[in-house]
């Protein structure tokens, strides 16, 4: 069993202990750092060193009390629980800065226990944000009374079996009053920002009238990137009073994605090849660097997102409707 | 009218430069090797330059474009304070750089420069938009700015600014001068004054904390507020710009701009809009409502010092007389102080102190907000008064904010000590904060001119600042007043311990 008081006590005693580890090695003490609960589900199975180093990244930013939830899958009902901190010098400075880290272990049968032991371990008074990074654990009805309790809840609908199913879902739970945010729509910043600098030119902005086709072609791993892409492309369009018709395909090139607006003679089109992006302005062709940007990245961009995403829930919105269109 | 831009997303996208050419005149000087350029790259690694950008460096020494790209390599290599030179971001970087050679003076340059700007704006499509730097001598901004309009630059396809460096004028009448002619040529609206003091994140963080936060707001003003402390402390000398250094002293060169500036930043009335005109337009009124001083006041508010020789850490360090190209009768301030007061309702008796000074005991910039003391003092030997409570907002060189205030000792008995809060900006945030000049250049292409100087502004500095220099030339100092690597003369303190208070020692 977890009792939530055992481990804020814990907390306590761990604090106590690293102010005077600090004073005693001649150091400034230690200071504690915190601007939000950051609660992780991830399967046991998850790579914890991956994730262990995804966390150190995103604390000098984003310090957070993180609770990461090991789902430990079937077996006897069992919770069990850790406390540490991540700590980091910065540079040039004496004083250690420290998050706190609960890591607790849950077995399929005790999730049901698991929302009221992560809800007395939340920071006071700041967002609590949930990263999901088991597709199964979306399905399971403790992910609902999780949800509830934080600011926001990002997914990743990339890594769930059926994309346009998880869509759907996400939708419906973004229409229910959950913040939401998506790591297959936070991949496309990049390439959103790309489109948005190339219509920075009056030349071009001038020709947005004559689109009339969206094309989007994706590898099948990045359909509900795909979809949102599609999705958010048609509706900016439909903003400045542009219709056009959106399709969005598996294609069979060597580009992973790639999107094509085009009419009346003018054509824009970027496409991923390997860790590049390739932007075509009718003939006109340049490439910048695009790496597959990993967890960190996303989730760097997620943690700075805390207060509603208008763009994004629209997009979300109309990607699930575009995601059944095109059955 | 035409449409906007559907596909912008500001939450998520990065403030982006839209696409220009700049021109900086003055581009083989150090301000270029080592604030510039650094900057441009940086903006430009962080993807916030468009493809449409092109810089054109302008100064008397023939280079080519190569050459002077080579040059831009070497300085970016030296003086990009954590950031890698990337091989790829460098090679599209240094396609939109450009040389042309020539003296300011000389009307051929700016023929030549017309030439330059057509052919860049063909090549890199920069849409006409051009922003003319000046980091020149300052004698030189008139003559630059009348020899663009001379040759029709000040206007064409697209936006033209100018943004020019401090020092605007060396008082009241020379910085009219010099903003008459400006005006020759480009609007005031399209005048950039920068103060790179202004750039600085924590300058910005003063905006955020009063204005973003409610709980200080009811306490910004004279009924709690007891003085306000602002230090600009330097441990280096003049390091070789003893000739320049001498003709401005620490009054023009810090206190005029600078500090007068994030003075303003601290008592400045609520903005009702976080926009360019309203922020400059309270900064400016607050300026205006500074007292001006009288000679008698003159003399009783303001410290003028200049550092003698010392030993310092086993060190020998020169007077400020000693140093090179320095005059040996020199009556140059190194170090001045002055207590200021603003007539309004918020802060009429509060006394500002402002104090700047080279050869310090370090660097540091800091604006300390005193409290009054708690009314009563029920706790015996509380030491309520000898530690009152600050809040202390660090510009440099850690930037973040302190608030000291008493706690209980742990342990039988009601002993009281100070304790600090600290909220350490580089620790709280692990981002890398962009340097001044990174802000303030994107903010002169993007358009904001929010956290550049405006005329009026200046204008009301130098009538703050003017009196103080009028009696200062008339007076016989006994230089050199403070040791190097101390706090500045006695008569600093005393000026202070008239009032009842004490400089901190940062």
């Amino acid at each position: 069993m977890v009792a939530p008081e055992h481990v804020l006590s814990e907390l306590a005693d761990l604090w106590v202990s690293l102010g005077k580890q600090g004073q005693a090695e001649g150091g400034a003490g230690v200071l504690r750092a915190c601007t939000l609960t950051l609660v992780v589900l991830a399967e046991a199975s998850d790579d914890a060193a991956a994730l262990g180093e995804t966390m150190a990244a995103l604390m000098p930013e984003h310090p957070a009390r993180t609770i990461v939830v090991r789902l430990s899958g079937a077996g006897e009902p069992a919770l069990s629980e850790r406390v540490y901190a991540q700590c980091w010098m910065p540079f040039g400075q004496r004083r250690q800065i420290c998050c706190e880290q609960i890591e607790i272990t849950a077995s399929d049968a005790a999730l049901a226990d698991l929302p009221s032991v992560v809800l007395p371990l939340a920071a006071s008074d700041l967002p609590v944000i949930v990263w999901s990074r088991s597709a199964r654990m979306f399905d399971l009805p403790p992910f609902g009374a999780i949800a509830r309790m934080a600011g926001k809840v990002v997914v990743d609908s990339a890594a769930f079996a059926d994309p346009k199913q998880a869509l759907r879902r996400l939708a419906e739970m973004a229409r229910s009053g959950i913040s939401l945010g998506d790591l297959a729509w936070t991949r496309l910043t990049r390439w959103r920002e790309m489109l948005a600098r190339l219509f920075e030119n009056r030349d071009y902005l001038a020709k947005l009238a004559r689109i009339s086709s969206v094309r989007v072609a994706h590898d099948g791993a990045s359909a509900t990137s795909a979809w949102y892409m599609g999705a958010w492309t048609v509706d900016a369009l439909r903003d400045v009073g542009v219709g056009a018709q959106v399709v969005v395909e598996a294609g069979s090139g060597p580009a992973a994605l790639s999107v094509e607006l085009a009419g009346g003679g003018f054509r824009v089109a970027l496409e991923r090849r390997e860790d590049r992006l390739v932007i075509t302005v009718d003939d006109a062709r340049n490439c910048t660097n695009l790496p597959q940007p990993g967890d960190y990245l996303l989730m760097r961009e997620e943690l700075g997102v805390v207060r509603r995403d208008g763009v994004f829930e629209r997009a979300l919105a109309s990607a699930a409707r575009l995601a059944y269109a095109t059955d | 009218m035409g449409i906007e831009n559907p596909f912008q997303d500001p939450l998520r996208f990065e403030r982006q430069a839209p696409e220009c050419a700049i021109v900086i005149f003055g581009a083989n000087g150090d301000l270029t090797r080592r604030k510039l350029m650094p900057a441009l790259y940086r903006l430009a690694y962080d993807r916030r330059l468009s493809a449409g950008f092109a810089a054109i460096g302008i100064s008397r020494t023939p280079l080519s474009d190569d050459q002077f790209r080579d040059k831009m390599l070497e300085s970016i290599t030296q003086f990009s304070e954590g950031t890698a030179v990337d091989a790829d971001v460098w090679a599209a970087f240094a396609r939109g750089l450009y040389y042309v050679a020539g003296d300011i003076g000389d009307a051929g340059l700016y023929q030549r420069l017309g030439e330059k700007l057509a052919a860049v704006e063909g090549e890199r499509h920069t849409g006409g938009n051009a922003l003319f730097y000046l980091s020149t001598q300052p004698s030189q901004y008139a003559q630059a700015a009348l020899g663009l309009g001379s040759a029709g630059l000040g206007k064409g396809g697209g936006w033209r600014r100018l943004v020019v460096e401090k020092p605007f004028g060396h008082d009241l009448a020379s910085a009219r001068e010099l903003s008459g002619q400006l005006h020759e040529v480009f609007s005031e609206s399209d005048v950039y004054r920068i103060d790179h003091y202004l750039g600085k994140e924590t300058v910005q963080n003063i905006l955020a904390f009063r204005f973003g936060n409610g709980i200080f707001e009811p306490l910004w003003n004279r009924r709690y507020v007891n003085h306000v402390q602002i230090t600009a402390a330097e441990s280096i000398g003049v390091e070789g710009r003893g000739a320049y250094y001498q003709e401005a002293g620490a009054l023009s060169d810090m206190i005029q701009n600078h500090l007068l500036q994030v003075m303003a930043t601290i008592a400045m009335e609520p903005v009702a809009s976080f926009r360019a005109m309203s922020v400059r337009d309270e900064k400016s009124k607050l300026l205006r409502s500074m007292r001006g001083m009288t000679p008698e006041q003159v003399l009783r508010n303001s410290v003028a010092g200049q550092y003698g020789p010392a030993r310092v850490g086993g060190q020998e360090i020169a007077g400020f007389r000693q140093e090179a190209g320095v005059d040996a009768q020199s009556p140059t301030d190194t170090y001045a102080a002055a207590t200021f007061f603003v007539e309004n309702w918020r802060w009429a008796g509060v006394p500002f102190y402002v104090r700047t000074g080279k050869r310090m005991p370090k660097r540091v910039t800091e604006i300390a907000v005193q409290f009054n003391p708690a009314p009563l003092h029920i706790f015996e030997g509380d030491g309520g008064e000898s530690a009152p409570n600050l809040l202390i907002v660090r510009i440099q060189p850690e930037e973040g904010i302190s608030l000291k205030f008493l706690s209980k000792r742990p342990g039988a008995g009601m002993t009281l000590r100070p304790v600090s809060m600290d909220f350490n900006y580089g620790s709280s945030f692990g981002e890398r904060l962009p340097s001044a000049y990174e802000t303030l250049l994107l903010d002169a292409i993007v358009g904001d001119a929010t956290l550049y100087t405006r005329q009026d502004m200046v204008e009301a500095s130098w009538s703050v600042v003017e009196p103080i220099q009028n009696v200062w030339r008339e007076t016989k100092f006994d230089f050199p007043n403070y040791a190097a690597g101390t706090w500045g003369p006695a008569a600093a303190d005393e000026m202070l311990a008239r009032r009842g208070h004490a400089w901190r020692k940062p």
